[in-house]
């Protein structure tokens, strides 16, 4: 089993998923009838990378709950790393959201409520770094840091919320290519494309824990030699 | 023990406060400040109607007023290491938490009682007087909102090294939901007087959010206050 | 024996600390140390600068977490238990932990409040007139002087009458009257109370001690009962404490 889920394994696994996603959604799926035309097929990547980023601050949110019942580095090191690739999935979300929004419909930012909850999603776990730069004791640092991971992923699904329903005038809900049904085809590609990108998270979960926790050993042994 | 604890410790928040108004005169300056600019921002003649615009202005002078206000509120406990005394007393950290969060929201309470008749009398066109009582409900909602996020968040940035930075860059995303839900509700009562189910959704939004964080903050603050 | 020679050996423990370790981020501050008090004892540590008396004071008063080991206060562990512990101990340390722009009467009235003191109002009268105060009750801390200031932390600090009193260096910053009021109340409630101090003032602490301890580098490195000559203690300290370990 832990060959299974060792980082080169999983990479493996990512690559041959991603790569057959995008083979299907190139030559399999139907170019989208709407008006968006070719440029619909970025959404094979948008989506999933989009629901990814939020497994990614799911993980840091259960770290950070388990950090706090017991202070193990294991949990803050988990935690640490799923926010960071969480941000990178989320600004990806907003690069693709806009060249589609560009590519589409010739604008390059909408506050439609997708992209604005993720624009303030990289906000919110941008400060979580921020707040970990200037926490200067290593303890506390892990501890506000849990704190934080679980009230901004809380505030996510409500941000959405709000985004969503509250603002007056015209906002309309325009990226629906999720909503509507999507056919065998599309579905079947849109599948492995999020297989794929869930896969990539987990490697890359894997790979940057083990990397976190080799800094963490040379930092201490650095500070046991240097005394 | 846990009511008169409370008590002991808002009253000695009150009275500090308003024996040295340090907290209230900034807050205060920088509201009426804040008129001045918007007006001048907006750069209108003297006849155009900024009734729509209010809410907006309103919201975001109080949650940046609010930020002076909590930065304050801890930045006095932990200069006069005032903190240790409180934590060496047999009390339970929420109820720190509790009247810390009551504090700021009298703080909250007053400023507003000042900055709203005025802006109405500078901004806005038309009486809402009919809707106050609506009006004022959607301000406590609202200011619950962020005075318990806002406490949350200060107790843990007074113990960082760049405490009165770090405090809006973790609160101004999270409360994001806050100011969409408040923004709207009050332009709607302002702008076209009270719609009663538009109102009751936000209103129930506001309590939702408050009860979520109010929950969150009650699991967390323990380890936000400890050591 | 205690300092009036009364037998100890069968008093309760009120402090038991067991292999305390802490950690500050990679600092490992303290390194097992391990000791216990019977109620009536009089502990006084000394130790360099940084050895890591003040942080085991903090750990006693339940301010610091213990990082690893046991530490039990008045039969009460800090860990599981610490309210109990909260409301036996009281503590004097550098800064007085007052609030400047409160009067002497409202930080007393805080922190009787804070403890649930019944008799909130005759404690405070009194231990004011204690400690020579009562001329400045309704005056705000920021105009008291230093020693006065001082004075009022030691009124906060008693003022629940805990059974356990840490005191962190609380001669220091104090004028000569105070020094007198302190060490007076201190032998008052000499007898049922238990003390922890640290201190570098080595005759007062010589006096007081049922128990002496050097610390340093986070370890007790030298322990005696009570009687020890200065002589004898200061080639102690030199024995046992490390050169250039301040830092």
């Amino acid at each position: 089993m832990k060959k299974l889920t060792s980082a080169p394994a999983l990479f493996a696994a990512a690559g041959a998923f991603l790569a057959a996603g995008l083979l299907l959604a190139f030559l399999y799926a139907p170019v989208d009838a709407s008006s968006m035309g070719f440029s619909q097929k970025i959404f094979y990547y948008h989506a999933p990378i989009a629901e990814t980023a939020l497994v990614a601050f799911g993980i840091a949110f259960v770290a950070a709950i388990l950090y706090l019942r017991d202070p193990d580095p294991k949990w803050d090191r988990l935690s640490y790393v799923s926010v960071r690739l969480g941000l990178l999935f989320s600004v990806m979300v907003m690069v693709t959201g806009m060249i589609w929004g560009k590519a589409a419909w010739d604008a390059w930012w909408a506050w439609e409520p997708r992209l604005t909850t993720f624009l303030i999603v990289c906000f919110l776990y941008t400060a979580y770094f921020v707040l970990r730069q200037v926490v200067e004791e290593e303890s506390r640092r892990a501890t506000y840091a849990a704190v934080f991971a679980i009230v901004a992923f809380i505030d996510v699904p409500i941000t959405f919320f709000a985004t969503r329903y509250m603002p007056e005038g015209l906002h309309p809900v325009v990226i629906r290519a999720g909503d509507s049904g999507m056919e065998g085809s599309m579905f079947l590609s849109f599948m492995i494309s999020m297989a794929g990108m869930t896969l990539l998270l987990a490697a890359l979960v894997r790979a940057d824990v083990a990397a976190a926790r080799l800094k963490d050993e040379i930092d201490d042994l650095k500070t046991r030699i240097g005394g | 023990m846990g009511f008169r604890q409370f008590m002991a410790i808002l009253r000695k928040d009150l009275i500090r406060e308003l024996r040295t108004r340090e907290m209230l005169v900034s807050m205060f300056l920088f509201v009426m400040l804040a008129l001045v600019i918007f007006h001048y921002a907006f750069g209108v003649d003297e006849d155009t109607d900024l009734t729509y615009f209010t809410g907006g202005m309103l919201w975001v002078t109080f949650i940046f007023s609010a930020l002076l206000g909590l930065n304050r509120s801890f930045a006095q406990e932990k200069d006069e290491q005032c903190l240790d005394g409180l934590l060496l007393c047999p009390v339970d950290r929420v109820t720190i938490f509790f009247a810390k969060m009551t504090g700021n929201l009298v703080f909250l309470l007053i400023i507003q009682a000042v900055s709203v008749p005025v802006f109405t009398l500078f901004f806005i066109e038309r009486s809402y007087l009919a809707d106050i009582g609506l009006f004022l409900l959607v301000l406590l909602l609202a200011d619950l909102g962020i005075c318990t996020i806002g406490t949350l968040l200060a107790t843990i940035s007074m113990n960082t090294r760049a405490r009165d930075l770090l405090l809006p860059i973790v609160f101004l995303p999270l409360i994001v939901p806050v100011l969409i839900a408040a923004v709207s509700a009050t332009t709607g009562i302002f702008a076209d007087g009270a719609d009663l189910g538009d109102l009751a959704a936000r209103l129930g939004f506001l309590a939702a959010f408050d009860a979520v964080f109010m929950v969150a903050a009650y699991g967390t603050y323990d380890f936000a206050i400890g050591e | 024996m205690d300092a009036s020679g009364r037998d100890l050996s069968d008093a309760p423990l009120e402090i038991e600390v067991d292999g305390l370790r802490k950690t500050f981020g990679r600092r490992e501050v303290l390194r097992g140390l391990s000791f216990s008090l019977e109620r009536g004892g009089f502990l006084v540590m000394f130790g360099p600068n940084g050895a890591g008396k003040t942080t085991t004071l903090r750990v006693l008063a339940t301010l610091l977490t213990v990082g690893q080991g046991s530490v039990r206060v008045v039969g009460h562990d800090v860990r599981e238990d610490p309210m109990p512990v909260r409301r036996a101990v009281g503590l004097i340390s550098h800064s007085p932990m007052l609030y400047l722009d409160l009067t002497a009467y409202e930080n007393l009235r805080f922190y009787a409040d804070m403890y649930g003191l019944e008799d909130r109002e005759e404690r405070i009268t009194e231990l004011l007139e204690r400690l020579e105060l009562s001329h400045r009750r309704y005056d705000v801390v920021r105009t008291f002087s230093k020693g006065m200031r001082q004075r009022l932390a030691i009124a906060r600090a008693i003022l629940h009458r805990p059974r356990v009193l840490l005191l962190d260096e609380p001669h220091s910053g104090l004028d000569p009257r105070a020094v007198d009021i302190l060490d007076g109340l201190l032998g008052e409630i000499r007898d049922e109370h238990t003390f922890v101090m640290v201190t570098h003032h080595i005759q007062k602490g010589l006096e007081l001690a049922t128990r002496l301890m050097i610390v340093d580098g986070g370890k007790i490195v030298w322990e005696h009962g009570a009687g020890v000559a200065p002589d004898t203690f200061n080639s102690a300290y030199r024995e046992h404490v490390q050169e250039g370990s301040v830092l």
